[in-house]
């Protein structure tokens, strides 16, 4: 049951920040490039691949297919949305993370790194917790492995 | 489909894959580690406890432990493979989404009104350090106010996205803009205030050469295109008098590249800066730029905001 908790919460994370950001991909442009880490020959195609990176993530542990394979890849990119916000803070930037939508820089008190890492954080217990245990209720994984735990 | 019975059997099989998965990081070393497992069990220590315990039951009834363990290998092997084929399917489902969005990407990105170039009828008038353009005579329809600082780069993105788009529609009389330039990024400029020296530059410009049909736009282009803009931290920026030739550049009167060079707006448009800030606060609750508002209500600049504002 937390197992069911766990993978629909991530999966309402990565749907709701992902269309947030596909739907507005010029702001997902600029919040990507705010985090000054990509050249930018590289930033629009980041700022067009990942929202639809987070939509994937999100379908795939919506109907529980390749829970533990989707779970390790939110993993990952949770792990590297929270260096990226630690390293605009530690260079002392005045973004918005731009995590569900909306980004770029902003004026200098109006920074909210540490929520935005504790959130983050919260993110990544629900996918650790997953890849721990991947078989939860009402998934495709656990659907596929009765019917082919049936012999013929 | 098939007996309760044997469906029961293949559930407890099953427990023993499951648990035998948890304690592997995937369902693929899951499988070599339980192929072998029975050796490992003989070696290893922590492993012969579960293995004693299937080893029990089957020593009692020989023939039908025998099958269990002969059932559940072959089950075992089917799930490995059935493991591949859904991660396979998963790799698959993503990838095919990604490529999905990279096209609307594109889309979605792609410069509005390209080709229309440069604004050569708008003119630029200044009210209490805020700049509105429009062209003259005409009754625009629509008003904006576009909040910017001008070394803000998304403010280059949505300049290099829309500024053709936004020059066509003052052209042609259906848009008037109300510019505020910020300067909350001073801060992040190589020196301490180009945001604030690029705003009184551009009241430079609009005041002494706001009438001619098209200075003020194309100034502001300049400023922002990402030939010219400074980068945040970077280690330079422009000084007055760069600003000033690039005014001249651009087809500025000598009076406004004085007006530049000597700093004589700079107290109005810090002043400006200030004023426009809290309306940008009162109306969006915080300070980020570009930032369009409508009726004093924020816009969502999505890749069709203008044509659906203007067709409204």
């Amino acid at each position: 049951m937390i197992g069911l908790l766990a993978r629909l919460g991530l999966a309402a994370v990565w749907l709701i920040s992902g269309i947030i950001k596909a739907v507005d991909p010029r702001t997902t442009v600029v919040a990507v490039r705010a985090y000054q880490i990509f050249p930018e020959s590289l930033v629009g195609t980041i700022a067009g691949i990942l929202p639809f990176l987070e939509i994937a993530l999100g379908v795939l542990l919506v109907i529980g297919l390749a829970t533990r394979l989707t779970a390790v890849l939110s993993a990952v990119v949770l792990v590297a949305f929270i260096a990226g916000v630690i390293s605009a803070a530690a260079r002392g930037l005045s973004i918005d993370c731009g995590c569900f939508g909306g980004g770029g820089d902003v004026a200098a008190g109006q920074t909210a790194y540490t929520e935005e890492i504790l959130r983050d954080l919260g993110f990544l217990a629900l996918a650790v917790y997953l890849i721990v245990r991947p078989d939860t209720p009402l998934s495709v994984d656990r659907w596929v492995r009765r019917r082919t735990g049936q012999p013929a | 489909m098939s007996g309760p019975g044997l469906a029961g059997s293949v559930e407890g099989n099953h427990s023993v894959a499951q648990s035998n998965n948890r304690r592997t990081p995937s369902g693929k070393s899951g499988a070599t580690s339980k192929g072998v497992q029975p050796k490992a069990g003989q070696s290893k220590t922590p492993q012969p406890k579960p293995a004693a315990a299937k080893g029990s039951p089957a020593a009692k009834k020989p023939a039908a432990g025998r099958q269990s363990v002969a059932a559940a290998r072959r089950s075992s092997n089917g799930n490995n493979r059935t493991q591949l084929i859904i991660g396979a399917i998963a790799v698959v489902v993503i990838i095919a989404i990604i490529i999905f969005g990279l096209v609307l990407n594109k889309k979605e990105t792609a410069v509005q009104g390209e080709g229309y170039g440069a604004s050569t009828q708008s003119v630029a008038t200044v009210a209490e350090g805020v700049v509105t353009v429009a062209k003259p005579g005409a009754t625009p329809g629509k008003t904006i106010d576009v909040f910017e600082d001008a070394l803000c780069p998304i403010c280059s993105e949505f300049e290099r996205q829309f500024g053709q788009q936004m020059n066509q529609a003052i052209d042609q009389g259906d848009l008037a803009v109300n510019y505020h330039m910020l300067n909350f990024l001073n801060p992040r400029s190589f020196s301490g205030d180009y945001s604030t020296r690029a705003a009184a530059a551009l009241l430079c410009v609009a005041q002494e050469g706001g009438t001619q049909p098209g200075l003020y736009l194309n100034y502001h282009s300049a400023l922002f295109s990402t030939d010219n803009q400074p980068a945040e931290g970077g280690s330079a920026d422009l000084t007055n008098e760069q600003l000033a030739e690039l005014a001249t550049t651009t087809g500025a009167p000598a009076s406004a590249a004085s007006c530049i060079t000597a700093g004589t707006n700079i107290a109005a448009a810090t002043a400006a800066a200030d004023a426009s800030s809290a309306a940008l606060q009162a109306a969006t609750g915080r300070i980020a730029t570009p930032t369009v508002l409508y009726n004093g209500a924020p816009v969502s600049t999505t890749v069709d905001w203008l044509s659906t504002l203007l067709g409204q």
